[in-house]
Protein backbone atom coordinates (compact mmCIF):
# COMPACT_ATOMS: atom_id res chain seq x y z
CA UNK A 1 0.00 0.00 0.00
CA UNK A 2 2.68 2.42 1.09
CA UNK A 3 4.95 1.45 -1.81
CA UNK A 4 1.76 2.58 -4.45
CA UNK A 5 1.39 5.50 -2.63
CA UNK A 6 4.91 6.18 -3.12
CA UNK A 7 5.10 5.70 -6.90
CA UNK A 8 1.38 7.52 -7.32
CA UNK A 9 3.51 10.79 -5.59
CA UNK A 10 6.66 10.16 -7.66
CA UNK A 11 4.71 10.04 -11.31
CA UNK A 12 2.08 12.77 -10.01
CA UNK A 13 4.78 14.98 -9.10
CA UNK A 14 6.73 13.89 -12.88
CA UNK A 15 4.01 14.62 -14.63
CA UNK A 16 3.39 17.94 -12.83
CA UNK A 17 7.00 19.43 -13.51
CA UNK A 18 6.61 18.48 -16.93
CA UNK A 19 3.27 20.21 -17.61
CA UNK A 20 5.00 23.16 -15.50
CA UNK A 21 8.32 22.92 -17.65
CA UNK A 22 5.46 23.91 -21.07
CA UNK A 23 3.82 27.07 -19.29
CA UNK A 24 7.40 28.25 -17.92
CA UNK A 25 8.85 28.25 -21.40
CA UNK A 26 5.91 28.74 -23.75
CA UNK A 27 3.04 30.71 -22.20
CA UNK A 28 5.04 33.20 -19.48
CA UNK A 29 6.33 36.11 -21.63
CA UNK A 30 9.63 37.33 -20.63
CA UNK A 31 9.87 39.73 -17.64
CA UNK A 32 10.90 43.11 -18.25
CA UNK A 33 13.99 43.90 -16.72
CA UNK A 34 15.66 40.47 -16.09
CA UNK A 35 14.36 38.29 -18.66
CA UNK A 36 14.56 34.98 -19.63
CA UNK A 37 16.51 34.32 -16.52
CA UNK A 38 13.46 35.18 -14.14
CA UNK A 39 12.09 31.94 -15.28
CA UNK A 40 14.34 30.56 -12.31
CA UNK A 41 12.22 31.83 -9.78
CA UNK A 42 9.95 28.98 -10.51
CA UNK A 43 12.30 25.90 -9.02
CA UNK A 44 14.03 28.82 -6.39
CA UNK A 45 11.15 29.77 -5.16
CA UNK A 46 9.37 26.58 -4.25
CA UNK A 47 12.59 24.60 -3.78
CA UNK A 48 13.63 26.95 -0.90
CA UNK A 49 10.17 27.15 0.89
CA UNK A 50 9.57 23.17 0.71
CA UNK A 51 13.34 23.12 2.20
CA UNK A 52 12.44 25.72 4.95
CA UNK A 53 8.77 23.68 5.39
CA UNK A 54 10.74 20.38 5.43
CA UNK A 55 13.23 21.69 8.30
CA UNK A 56 10.21 23.08 10.34
CA UNK A 57 8.20 19.70 10.32
CA UNK A 58 11.49 17.98 11.28
CA UNK A 59 12.32 19.66 13.80
CA UNK A 60 8.52 18.90 15.14
CA UNK A 61 9.10 14.85 14.40
CA UNK A 62 12.93 15.55 16.76
CA UNK A 63 9.96 17.60 19.70
CA UNK A 64 7.80 14.58 19.11
CA UNK A 65 10.57 12.05 19.54
CA UNK A 66 11.70 13.62 22.41
CA UNK A 67 7.76 13.33 24.33
CA UNK A 68 7.28 9.64 23.05
CA UNK A 69 10.99 7.97 22.59
CA UNK A 70 9.39 6.54 19.22
CA UNK A 71 12.33 6.24 16.98
CA UNK A 72 10.29 6.24 14.17
CA UNK A 73 9.75 9.85 14.61
CA UNK A 74 13.47 9.95 14.37
CA UNK A 75 13.58 8.45 11.39
CA UNK A 76 11.33 10.44 9.83
CA UNK A 77 13.07 13.85 11.30
CA UNK A 78 16.18 12.36 9.85
CA UNK A 79 14.55 11.96 6.19
CA UNK A 80 13.10 14.72 6.17
CA UNK A 81 16.10 16.96 6.64
CA UNK A 82 18.11 14.79 4.18
CA UNK A 83 15.46 15.34 1.33
CA UNK A 84 14.84 18.98 2.47
CA UNK A 85 18.96 19.59 2.47
CA UNK A 86 18.95 18.16 -1.09
CA UNK A 87 16.41 20.73 -2.10
CA UNK A 88 18.21 23.71 -0.38
CA UNK A 89 20.88 23.19 -2.39
CA UNK A 90 19.50 23.30 -5.43
CA UNK A 91 17.92 26.94 -3.98
CA UNK A 92 21.46 27.96 -3.09
CA UNK A 93 22.62 26.77 -6.69
CA UNK A 94 20.09 28.27 -8.65
CA UNK A 95 20.01 31.39 -6.24
CA UNK A 96 24.13 32.03 -7.27
CA UNK A 97 23.52 31.64 -11.35
CA UNK A 98 20.35 33.92 -11.55
CA UNK A 99 22.46 36.58 -9.30
CA UNK A 100 25.15 35.67 -11.71
CA UNK A 101 23.51 37.57 -14.60
CA UNK A 102 20.79 39.88 -12.38
CA UNK A 103 23.98 41.42 -10.10
CA UNK A 104 26.96 40.39 -12.08
CA UNK A 105 27.89 38.48 -9.19
CA UNK A 106 28.05 34.30 -8.30
CA UNK A 107 27.32 35.52 -4.62
CA UNK A 108 27.30 38.23 -2.40
CA UNK A 109 27.40 37.90 1.13
CA UNK A 110 23.88 40.19 2.06
CA UNK A 111 22.25 39.19 4.92
CA UNK A 112 19.62 36.93 3.77
CA UNK A 113 21.65 34.89 1.33
CA UNK A 114 23.84 34.61 4.20
CA UNK A 115 21.36 33.01 6.71
CA UNK A 116 20.40 30.66 4.03
CA UNK A 117 23.79 29.61 3.57
CA UNK A 118 24.35 29.16 7.65
CA UNK A 119 21.22 27.10 7.38
CA UNK A 120 22.23 24.88 4.80
CA UNK A 121 25.66 24.43 7.05
CA UNK A 122 23.78 23.65 10.25
CA UNK A 123 22.00 21.08 8.53
CA UNK A 124 25.14 19.48 7.09
CA UNK A 125 26.44 19.46 10.30
CA UNK A 126 23.01 17.42 11.50
CA UNK A 127 23.83 14.93 9.61
CA UNK A 128 27.44 14.89 10.02
CA UNK A 129 26.36 14.42 13.96
CA UNK A 130 24.00 11.60 12.79
CA UNK A 131 26.93 9.63 11.18
CA UNK A 132 29.23 10.37 14.26
CA UNK A 133 26.45 8.35 16.93
CA UNK A 134 25.99 5.05 16.35
CA UNK A 135 23.55 4.24 19.44
CA UNK A 136 20.26 4.94 17.49
CA UNK A 137 18.71 6.37 21.13
CA UNK A 138 21.68 8.91 21.80
CA UNK A 139 21.49 9.53 17.93
CA UNK A 140 17.77 10.64 18.19
CA UNK A 141 18.00 12.44 21.53
CA UNK A 142 20.97 14.75 20.05
CA UNK A 143 19.31 15.37 16.40
CA UNK A 144 16.37 16.59 17.82
CA UNK A 145 17.67 19.04 20.28
CA UNK A 146 20.54 20.33 17.27
CA UNK A 147 17.20 20.68 15.00
CA UNK A 148 15.42 22.93 17.37
CA UNK A 149 18.44 25.27 17.46
CA UNK A 150 18.69 24.82 14.15
CA UNK A 151 15.07 26.06 13.36
CA UNK A 152 15.37 28.87 15.84
CA UNK A 153 18.24 30.40 13.67
CA UNK A 154 15.68 30.00 10.70
CA UNK A 155 13.52 32.24 11.90
CA UNK A 156 16.35 34.91 12.25
CA UNK A 157 17.02 34.03 8.99
CA UNK A 158 13.27 34.75 8.23
CA UNK A 159 13.47 37.80 10.65
CA UNK A 160 16.59 39.53 8.39
CA UNK A 161 13.84 40.06 5.52
CA UNK A 162 12.38 42.65 7.94
CA UNK A 163 15.42 44.10 10.14
CA UNK A 164 18.25 44.64 7.87
CA UNK A 165 18.69 45.90 4.55
CA UNK A 166 19.38 43.96 1.82
CA UNK A 167 20.41 43.29 -1.92
CA UNK A 168 17.66 39.89 -2.42
CA UNK A 169 14.70 41.38 -4.05
CA UNK A 170 11.81 42.14 -1.90
CA UNK A 171 8.46 40.14 -1.27
CA UNK A 172 7.17 39.41 -4.76
CA UNK A 173 4.67 36.59 -3.78
CA UNK A 174 1.09 37.82 -3.55
CA UNK A 175 0.51 36.82 -0.24
CA UNK A 176 2.74 39.55 1.32
CA UNK A 177 0.93 43.03 0.93
CA UNK A 178 2.44 45.03 -2.04
CA UNK A 179 2.97 41.66 -4.37
CA UNK A 180 5.03 42.49 -7.37
CA UNK A 181 4.38 39.69 -9.79
CA UNK A 182 1.12 39.76 -12.65
CA UNK A 183 -0.84 37.14 -11.25
CA UNK A 184 -0.74 34.93 -14.65
CA UNK A 185 3.32 34.42 -14.08
CA UNK A 186 2.82 33.52 -10.50
CA UNK A 187 0.86 30.57 -10.97
CA UNK A 188 3.69 28.35 -12.10
CA UNK A 189 5.30 29.56 -8.59
CA UNK A 190 2.74 27.62 -6.91
CA UNK A 191 2.02 24.79 -8.99
CA UNK A 192 5.74 23.87 -8.97
CA UNK A 193 5.64 24.12 -4.79
CA UNK A 194 2.51 21.70 -5.28
CA UNK A 195 4.81 19.24 -7.52
CA UNK A 196 8.23 19.93 -5.57
CA UNK A 197 6.10 18.90 -2.22
CA UNK A 198 5.15 16.03 -4.03
CA UNK A 199 8.28 14.92 -4.94
CA UNK A 200 9.73 15.09 -1.54
CA UNK A 201 7.09 13.28 0.09
CA UNK A 202 7.87 10.52 -2.05
CA UNK A 203 11.66 10.83 -1.75
CA UNK A 204 11.17 10.65 2.14
CA UNK A 205 8.79 7.80 2.07
CA UNK A 206 11.81 6.22 0.22
CA UNK A 207 14.07 7.08 2.73
CA UNK A 208 12.16 6.36 5.70
CA UNK A 209 11.69 2.95 4.52
CA UNK A 210 15.38 2.39 4.36
CA UNK A 211 15.43 3.80 7.92
CA UNK A 212 13.46 0.55 8.85
CA UNK A 213 15.18 -1.70 7.00
CA UNK A 214 18.71 -0.10 9.16
CA UNK A 215 16.63 -0.34 12.12
CA UNK A 216 15.94 -4.06 11.06
CA UNK A 217 19.35 -4.98 10.24
CA UNK A 218 20.48 -3.72 13.59
CA UNK A 219 17.89 -5.71 15.89
CA UNK A 220 18.60 -8.84 13.32
CA UNK A 221 22.41 -8.44 14.10
CA UNK A 222 21.82 -7.95 17.64
CA UNK A 223 19.63 -10.79 17.78
CA UNK A 224 22.70 -13.42 15.70
CA UNK A 225 25.13 -11.71 18.26
CA UNK A 226 22.65 -13.17 21.22
CA UNK A 227 23.28 -16.84 20.06
CA UNK B 1 17.37 39.23 -24.50
CA UNK B 2 21.54 38.44 -24.54
CA UNK B 3 21.95 34.84 -24.97
CA UNK B 4 24.18 34.63 -21.97
CA UNK B 5 20.66 35.48 -19.92
CA UNK B 6 19.44 32.05 -22.21
CA UNK B 7 22.50 30.09 -21.42
CA UNK B 8 22.69 30.89 -17.95
CA UNK B 9 18.37 29.93 -17.35
CA UNK B 10 19.07 26.06 -18.70
CA UNK B 11 22.19 26.38 -16.67
CA UNK B 12 19.88 26.64 -13.84
CA UNK B 13 17.41 24.54 -14.36
CA UNK B 14 20.31 21.72 -15.60
CA UNK B 15 21.49 22.24 -12.30
CA UNK B 16 18.23 21.68 -10.28
CA UNK B 17 17.15 18.70 -12.55
CA UNK B 18 20.97 17.02 -11.98
CA UNK B 19 20.35 17.52 -8.27
CA UNK B 20 17.43 15.88 -7.77
CA UNK B 21 18.58 13.35 -10.36
CA UNK B 22 22.04 12.96 -8.38
CA UNK B 23 19.96 12.39 -5.02
CA UNK B 24 17.63 9.79 -6.58
CA UNK B 25 20.34 7.85 -7.42
CA UNK B 26 22.27 8.02 -4.29
CA UNK B 27 18.84 6.81 -2.90
CA UNK B 28 18.56 4.30 -4.97
CA UNK B 29 22.11 3.08 -4.39
CA UNK B 30 21.82 2.82 -0.60
CA UNK B 31 18.47 1.02 -0.84
CA UNK B 32 20.65 -1.94 -2.99
CA UNK B 33 22.75 -1.75 -0.36
CA UNK B 34 20.71 -2.21 2.33
CA UNK B 35 19.14 -5.10 0.63
CA UNK B 36 22.34 -6.93 0.33
CA UNK B 37 22.96 -6.45 4.19
CA UNK B 38 19.81 -7.60 5.27
CA UNK B 39 20.05 -10.64 3.22
CA UNK B 40 23.29 -11.32 4.78
CA UNK B 41 22.16 -10.67 8.26
CA UNK B 42 19.03 -12.91 7.80
CA UNK B 43 21.38 -15.98 6.02
CA UNK B 44 23.87 -15.54 9.02
CA UNK B 45 20.62 -15.52 11.49
CA UNK B 46 19.46 -18.74 10.06
CA UNK B 47 22.75 -20.26 10.02
CA UNK B 48 23.21 -19.60 13.87
CA UNK B 49 19.77 -21.30 14.07
CA UNK B 50 20.67 -24.09 12.37
CA UNK B 51 23.84 -24.51 14.15
CA UNK B 52 21.87 -24.31 17.13
CA UNK B 53 19.25 -27.00 16.61
CA UNK B 54 21.90 -29.38 15.82
CA UNK C 1 18.73 31.11 44.83
CA UNK C 2 19.58 27.40 44.97
CA UNK C 3 19.88 27.10 41.42
CA UNK C 4 22.69 30.00 41.51
CA UNK C 5 24.50 28.79 44.52
CA UNK C 6 24.73 25.10 42.92
CA UNK C 7 25.70 26.76 39.61
CA UNK C 8 28.20 28.82 41.50
CA UNK C 9 29.55 25.61 43.25
CA UNK C 10 30.45 23.56 39.86
CA UNK C 11 31.59 27.26 38.61
CA UNK C 12 33.83 27.55 41.80
CA UNK C 13 35.18 23.97 40.88
CA UNK C 14 36.37 24.34 37.19
CA UNK C 15 37.53 27.94 37.88
CA UNK C 16 39.68 27.04 40.56
CA UNK C 17 40.90 23.64 38.86
CA UNK C 18 41.57 26.26 35.70
CA UNK C 19 43.45 28.67 38.16
CA UNK C 20 45.74 25.85 39.71
CA UNK C 21 46.62 24.30 36.23
CA UNK C 22 46.30 26.87 33.43
CA UNK C 23 46.26 24.85 30.51
CA UNK C 24 43.25 25.72 28.99
CA UNK C 25 43.63 29.60 29.03
CA UNK C 26 47.33 29.01 28.00
CA UNK C 27 46.73 27.52 25.22
CA UNK C 28 43.97 29.76 24.40
CA UNK C 29 45.93 32.46 24.63
CA UNK C 30 48.83 30.97 22.87
CA UNK C 31 46.84 30.03 20.07
CA UNK C 32 45.30 33.52 20.09
CA UNK C 33 48.59 35.41 19.72
CA UNK C 34 49.44 33.19 16.67
CA UNK C 35 46.01 34.27 14.77
CA UNK C 36 46.72 37.56 15.14
CA UNK C 37 50.39 36.76 13.88
CA UNK C 38 49.33 35.13 10.99
CA UNK C 39 46.60 37.87 10.25
CA UNK C 40 49.26 40.43 9.95
CA UNK C 41 50.78 38.01 7.15
CA UNK C 42 47.40 37.49 5.44
CA UNK C 43 46.77 40.87 5.18
CA UNK C 44 49.55 43.26 6.12
CA UNK C 45 47.25 45.99 6.30
CA UNK C 46 47.90 49.83 6.36
CA UNK C 47 46.03 51.39 9.14
CA UNK C 48 42.49 52.56 6.68
CA UNK C 49 42.76 48.96 6.18
CA UNK C 50 42.74 47.64 9.54
CA UNK C 51 39.81 50.18 10.71
CA UNK C 52 37.67 48.12 8.64
CA UNK C 53 38.87 44.90 9.58
CA UNK C 54 39.74 45.47 12.88
CA UNK C 55 36.14 44.10 14.25
CA UNK C 56 36.28 40.98 12.19
CA UNK C 57 39.97 40.07 13.20
CA UNK C 58 38.83 40.55 16.67
CA UNK C 59 35.90 38.71 17.15
CA UNK C 60 37.77 35.60 14.66
CA UNK C 61 40.33 35.06 17.24
CA UNK C 62 37.78 35.58 19.95
CA UNK C 63 36.05 33.11 18.59
CA UNK C 64 38.59 30.31 17.63
CA UNK C 65 40.41 31.01 21.00
CA UNK C 66 37.21 30.12 22.90
CA UNK C 67 36.76 27.04 20.98
CA UNK C 68 39.57 25.27 22.70
CA UNK C 69 38.18 26.93 26.05
CA UNK C 70 34.95 25.39 25.26
CA UNK C 71 35.97 22.07 24.16
CA UNK C 72 37.56 21.22 27.50
CA UNK C 73 34.28 22.32 28.83
CA UNK C 74 32.83 19.48 29.51
CA UNK C 75 35.96 16.80 27.89
CA UNK C 76 38.09 17.23 31.62
CA UNK C 77 35.09 15.88 33.06
CA UNK C 78 35.57 12.44 31.25
CA UNK C 79 38.89 11.27 32.98
CA UNK C 80 37.82 8.79 36.47
CA UNK C 81 34.13 9.01 35.05
CA UNK C 82 33.51 12.77 36.65
CA UNK C 83 30.96 13.74 34.23
CA UNK C 84 28.98 10.73 34.82
CA UNK C 85 29.50 11.71 38.93
CA UNK C 86 28.30 15.13 38.34
CA UNK C 87 25.35 13.70 36.64
CA UNK C 88 24.36 11.85 39.15
CA UNK C 89 24.67 14.43 42.20
CA UNK C 90 21.73 16.68 43.44
CA UNK C 91 22.36 19.18 40.81
CA UNK C 92 20.19 19.60 37.66
CA UNK C 93 21.46 19.31 34.47
CA UNK C 94 20.73 23.20 33.73
CA UNK C 95 22.83 23.93 36.97
CA UNK C 96 25.61 21.93 36.11
CA UNK C 97 25.59 23.84 32.54
CA UNK C 98 25.12 27.23 34.01
CA UNK C 99 27.96 26.73 35.72
CA UNK C 100 29.94 25.58 33.57
CA UNK C 101 28.74 28.84 31.52
CA UNK C 102 30.01 30.60 34.03
CA UNK C 103 33.09 29.20 34.30
CA UNK C 104 33.68 29.16 30.92
CA UNK C 105 32.67 33.08 30.58
CA UNK C 106 34.93 33.95 33.03
CA UNK C 107 37.86 32.65 31.41
CA UNK C 108 36.78 33.39 27.62
CA UNK C 109 36.42 37.26 29.06
CA UNK C 110 39.70 37.08 30.76
CA UNK C 111 41.61 36.04 27.77
CA UNK C 112 40.07 38.50 25.60
CA UNK C 113 40.84 41.33 28.19
CA UNK C 114 43.97 40.21 27.35
CA UNK C 115 43.66 39.85 23.52
CA UNK C 116 42.23 43.35 23.65
CA UNK C 117 45.39 45.76 24.36
CA UNK C 118 47.86 43.15 22.30
CA UNK C 119 45.40 43.64 19.83
CA UNK C 120 46.08 47.38 19.82
CA UNK C 121 49.77 47.18 20.04
CA UNK C 122 50.31 45.36 17.30
CA UNK C 123 47.80 46.37 14.86
CA UNK C 124 48.51 50.30 15.65
CA UNK C 125 44.73 51.14 16.70
CA UNK C 126 43.95 53.66 19.08
CA UNK C 127 41.35 51.90 21.69
CA UNK C 128 38.16 54.25 21.48
CA UNK C 129 37.33 56.69 24.02
CA UNK C 130 33.84 54.36 23.84
CA UNK C 131 36.01 51.67 25.66
CA UNK C 132 33.15 50.96 27.95
CA UNK C 133 30.35 50.65 24.86
CA UNK C 134 32.98 47.77 23.53
CA UNK C 135 33.62 46.41 26.55
CA UNK C 136 29.83 45.89 26.12
CA UNK C 137 29.61 44.73 23.46
CA UNK C 138 32.11 41.94 24.39
CA UNK C 139 30.02 40.61 26.96
CA UNK C 140 27.32 40.70 25.18
CA UNK C 141 28.83 38.67 22.35
CA UNK C 142 30.71 36.34 24.42
CA UNK C 143 28.05 35.33 26.32
CA UNK C 144 26.60 34.00 23.25
CA UNK C 145 29.64 32.01 22.15
CA UNK C 146 29.85 30.75 25.36
CA UNK C 147 26.08 29.30 26.30
CA UNK C 148 26.25 28.09 21.96
CA UNK C 149 29.53 26.59 22.56
CA UNK C 150 29.15 24.94 26.80
CA UNK C 151 26.28 23.24 25.34
CA UNK C 152 27.09 22.17 22.55
CA UNK C 153 30.68 20.48 24.18
CA UNK C 154 28.22 18.61 26.27
CA UNK C 155 26.65 17.19 22.99
CA UNK C 156 29.54 16.30 21.26
CA UNK C 157 31.47 15.09 24.53
CA UNK C 158 31.62 11.66 24.13
CA UNK C 159 31.80 11.44 19.99
CA UNK C 160 34.95 10.11 18.60
CA UNK C 161 35.88 13.06 16.59
CA UNK C 162 34.76 15.74 19.11
CA UNK C 163 37.00 18.17 18.18
CA UNK C 164 36.21 18.72 14.64
CA UNK C 165 32.61 18.42 15.40
CA UNK C 166 32.15 21.01 17.68
CA UNK C 167 34.05 23.61 15.76
CA UNK C 168 31.64 22.79 13.16
CA UNK C 169 28.23 22.58 14.73
CA UNK C 170 28.93 25.71 16.54
CA UNK C 171 30.29 28.44 14.28
CA UNK C 172 27.46 28.40 11.95
CA UNK C 173 24.89 28.78 14.88
CA UNK C 174 26.81 31.47 16.42
CA UNK C 175 27.38 33.63 13.26
CA UNK C 176 23.98 36.40 13.84
CA UNK C 177 25.78 36.93 16.91
CA UNK C 178 29.27 37.21 15.48
CA UNK C 179 28.12 39.23 13.16
CA UNK C 180 26.49 42.17 15.31
CA UNK C 181 29.32 41.83 17.38
CA UNK C 182 31.86 42.40 14.36
CA UNK C 183 29.86 45.71 13.33
CA UNK C 184 29.35 47.08 16.29
CA UNK C 185 33.25 46.90 17.12
CA UNK C 186 34.38 47.80 13.91
CA UNK C 187 32.13 51.43 14.24
CA UNK C 188 33.22 51.58 17.68
CA UNK C 189 36.89 51.12 17.14
CA UNK C 190 36.81 53.07 14.29
CA UNK C 191 35.09 56.14 16.16
CA UNK C 192 32.24 57.05 14.22
CA UNK C 193 29.22 57.49 15.94
CA UNK C 194 26.77 54.52 16.47
CA UNK C 195 24.00 55.23 13.98
CA UNK C 196 20.47 53.78 14.55
CA UNK C 197 21.45 51.38 11.89
CA UNK C 198 23.96 50.14 14.41
CA UNK C 199 21.44 49.68 17.27
CA UNK C 200 19.70 47.03 15.50
CA UNK C 201 22.83 45.14 16.09
CA UNK C 202 22.62 45.43 20.25
CA UNK C 203 18.87 44.51 20.08
CA UNK C 204 20.09 41.20 17.69
CA UNK C 205 23.13 40.28 20.27
CA UNK C 206 20.93 40.93 23.37
CA UNK C 207 18.15 38.95 21.54
CA UNK C 208 20.29 35.93 20.93
CA UNK C 209 21.33 35.65 24.26
CA UNK C 210 18.30 35.79 26.06
CA UNK C 211 16.85 33.07 23.67
CA UNK C 212 19.52 30.80 23.62
CA UNK C 213 20.40 31.04 27.20
CA UNK C 214 16.48 29.96 28.01
CA UNK C 215 16.52 27.40 25.20
CA UNK C 216 19.67 26.06 26.33
CA UNK C 217 18.89 26.12 29.92
CA UNK C 218 15.83 23.54 28.70
CA UNK C 219 17.44 21.10 26.77
CA UNK C 220 20.77 20.51 28.25
CA UNK C 221 19.34 18.34 30.94
CA UNK C 222 18.21 15.72 27.96
CA UNK C 223 20.89 16.20 26.23
CA UNK C 224 23.01 15.39 29.55
CA UNK C 225 21.14 12.49 30.55
CA UNK C 226 17.99 11.54 28.49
Amino acid sequence: MRLKIMLALLVLSGLLLTWNLYTMFLKVPDEANQGAIFRIIYFHVPAAITSFTGFFVAMFCGVGYLANKDLRLDAIAASITEVSLAFATITLITGSIWGRIIWGLWWTWDPRLTSYFVCWLMYVGYLMLRRAIDEPNTRARMSAVLSIFACIDIVIVWKSIEWFRTQHPGPVLSIRSGGGMAPGMEAPIWWNLLALLMLSASLILIRMRQEAMQREIDSLRRYAHAF
Amino acid sequence: MSPENYTFMFYGFTVAWLVIVIYVISIALREKKLRDELERVKRMVDEREGELKK
Amino acid sequence: MNFLRQAWAVAEKDLRSEVRSKETVNASLSFALVILLLFSFAFDPDAEQVRQISGGLLWLVFAFAGTLILNRSFARELVNDCLDALIASPASGAQLFFGKCLANYALLVAVECICLPIFAVFYNVRLPQRIALLFLVMLLGTWGITVIGTLFSAMTVNLRLRELMLPTLVYPMLIPALIGAIQLSTVLIGGEPLGADNQIWFRLLIAFDLIFTILALSLVEIVLVG
